[in-house]
């Protein structure tokens, strides 16, 4: 090889590797448009490496990915909220969580209310509780935790869930930066947890993701956040 | 176009505009690819954001495949790493190199194993041992991670300049080994 050659050699393999910075990267870009042999040596740096992506641990993407990546197509209609870009949808969910966990405090707070007013029970009431709510503002799950730290889930208005997806129930105590998984909800709806990890207290907040068979293969939510809930207080305990 | 075609099938298919063929090759392949965009940028928001982009590069590019100048599942690969490394610059790779779940597990002999497990990924595999083992690692390092040089030379607690042209020299090295 002359010097030439080998400085193209080792130009386009550091290209392909990825180490070269974004103006080096650019420059390569734009070169290899005018440049056949720069564009022949990148093409067979990439057969040469390929095999190396199998070092990266494989993992699911997000449901949703699909749907987005269609949207964005040339040709696609006008591209719906979901196609948004990252930054933009992740917001919207945001909002979109917020919306949810004040609706459910509002219904926690009339169910507390019916059971303060309900004498006299014949169990104690639960200490937390709270209701998730569907995305039509419907009550859907009721969440109680009970003073032994046992949480327990009961569906009110059971929806059916897609055959290739599981609904996963999680935790995420305040002031923590992960959820902590309390397992997959049964088709009937009706679950009891004791995690030993964590103990529920007011403010925690509650949630239900969509996730695929045997549930997230993470540790963390991977599928849409369906429902999402703050235990408070229930009345009177 | 059957979902079930081979991968070389469903590309040339998507040159032609067929985007059934592309949602084949997004359901067959986006698990591994996913894993891909992930393990650069070890943020699944960004990476989700890197496999959109880096499909709609696959549905421009398909035109450019060529079945007999390598596989369709490497070519996949090769087109969607630039999307990732893409993010990975432009957020001035700001990553901490001293992430635990970072780079040890890509050079781990079991994951080189993974490598040589495909036929053309054999030779490599011997080539790749033939490099000095630091040499080897920052090669790793970059190609799985996205690392740049100066994210490998602290990582591997080397000078800038002695990474930089040890895996200059290393590349050179592989196409050497490799042809």
């Amino acid at each position: 090889m002359t010097p030439a050659e080998e400085e193209r050699e080792a130009l386009a393999g550091e290209y392909v590797l990825g180490t070269l910075d974004a103006r080096a990267a650019a420059e390569v870009e734009r070169a290899m448009a005018t440049d056949p042999a720069l564009r022949a040596a990148v093409a067979a740096w990439e057969a040469r490496l390929a095999p190396l992506a199998a070092l990266a641990p494989p993992e699911a993407p997000p449901p949703d990915l699909w749907d987005r990546i269609e949207a964005a197509l040339p040709g696609a209609p006008a591209a719906p909220a979901a196609a948004m870009r990252g930054g933009i949808a992740r917001a919207g969910a945001c909002r979109w969580w917020r919306g949810w966990a004040l609706g459910a405090s509002a219904i926690a707070a009339g169910l507390a209310a019916l059971v303060v007013l309900r004498p006299p029970e014949p169990v104690p009431p639960p200490q937390l509780m709270t209701v998730l709510l569907s995305n039509q503002d419907q009550p859907a799950w009721l969440v109680q935790a009970e003073r032994d730290g046992a949480i327990r889930l009961a569906a009110l208005n059971a929806q059916p869930v897609p055959p290739d997806r599981v609904l996963q129930l999680w935790a995420l105590p305040q002031g923590a930066t992960a959820p902590t998984s309390l397992g997959l909800i049964p088709p009937e709806g009706r679950v009891t947890v004791t995690p030993a990890q964590i103990r529920p207290e007011p403010g925690m907040l509650i949630e239900i993701s969509l996730e695929p068979p045997g549930g997230s293969p993470i540790g963390r939510p991977t599928g849409p956040i369906l429902f999402i809930g703050r235990l408070a207080a229930a009345g009177g305990a | 176009m059957d979902a079930e075609a081979p991968l070389e099938d469903l590309v040339v298919a998507v040159a032609g505009g067929d985007r059934g063929a592309l949602r084949a090759l997004y359901q067959r392949q986006s698990v591994r690819l996913f894993g891909v965009a992930q393990a650069i940028l070890r943020d699944r928001d960004a990476a989700a954001d890197a496999l959109q982009d880096a499909f709609l590069r696959v549905s421009q590019r398909a035109g450019q495949f060529d079945p007999a100048r390598g596989e369709a599942g490497a070519w996949l690969a090769g087109i969607v790493r630039y999307a990732p490394l893409d993010i990975a610059r432009r957020r001035g790779r700001e990553m901490p190199t001293d992430d635990p779940a970072l780079g040890d597990q890509a050079v781990e002999p079991e994951a080189l194993e993974r490598v040589a497990a495909a036929a053309e990924g054999r030779r490599l595999r011997e080539c790749l041992d033939a490099l000095e083992a630091k040499n080897r690692q920052g090669i790793l390092l970059a190609f799985v991670h996205g690392l740049s040089h100066a994210q490998v030379a602290a990582r591997l607690d080397l000078p800038l300049g002695t990474v930089k042209s040890w895996i200059r020299r290393g590349l050179l090295q592989l196409r050497e080994c490799l042809t």
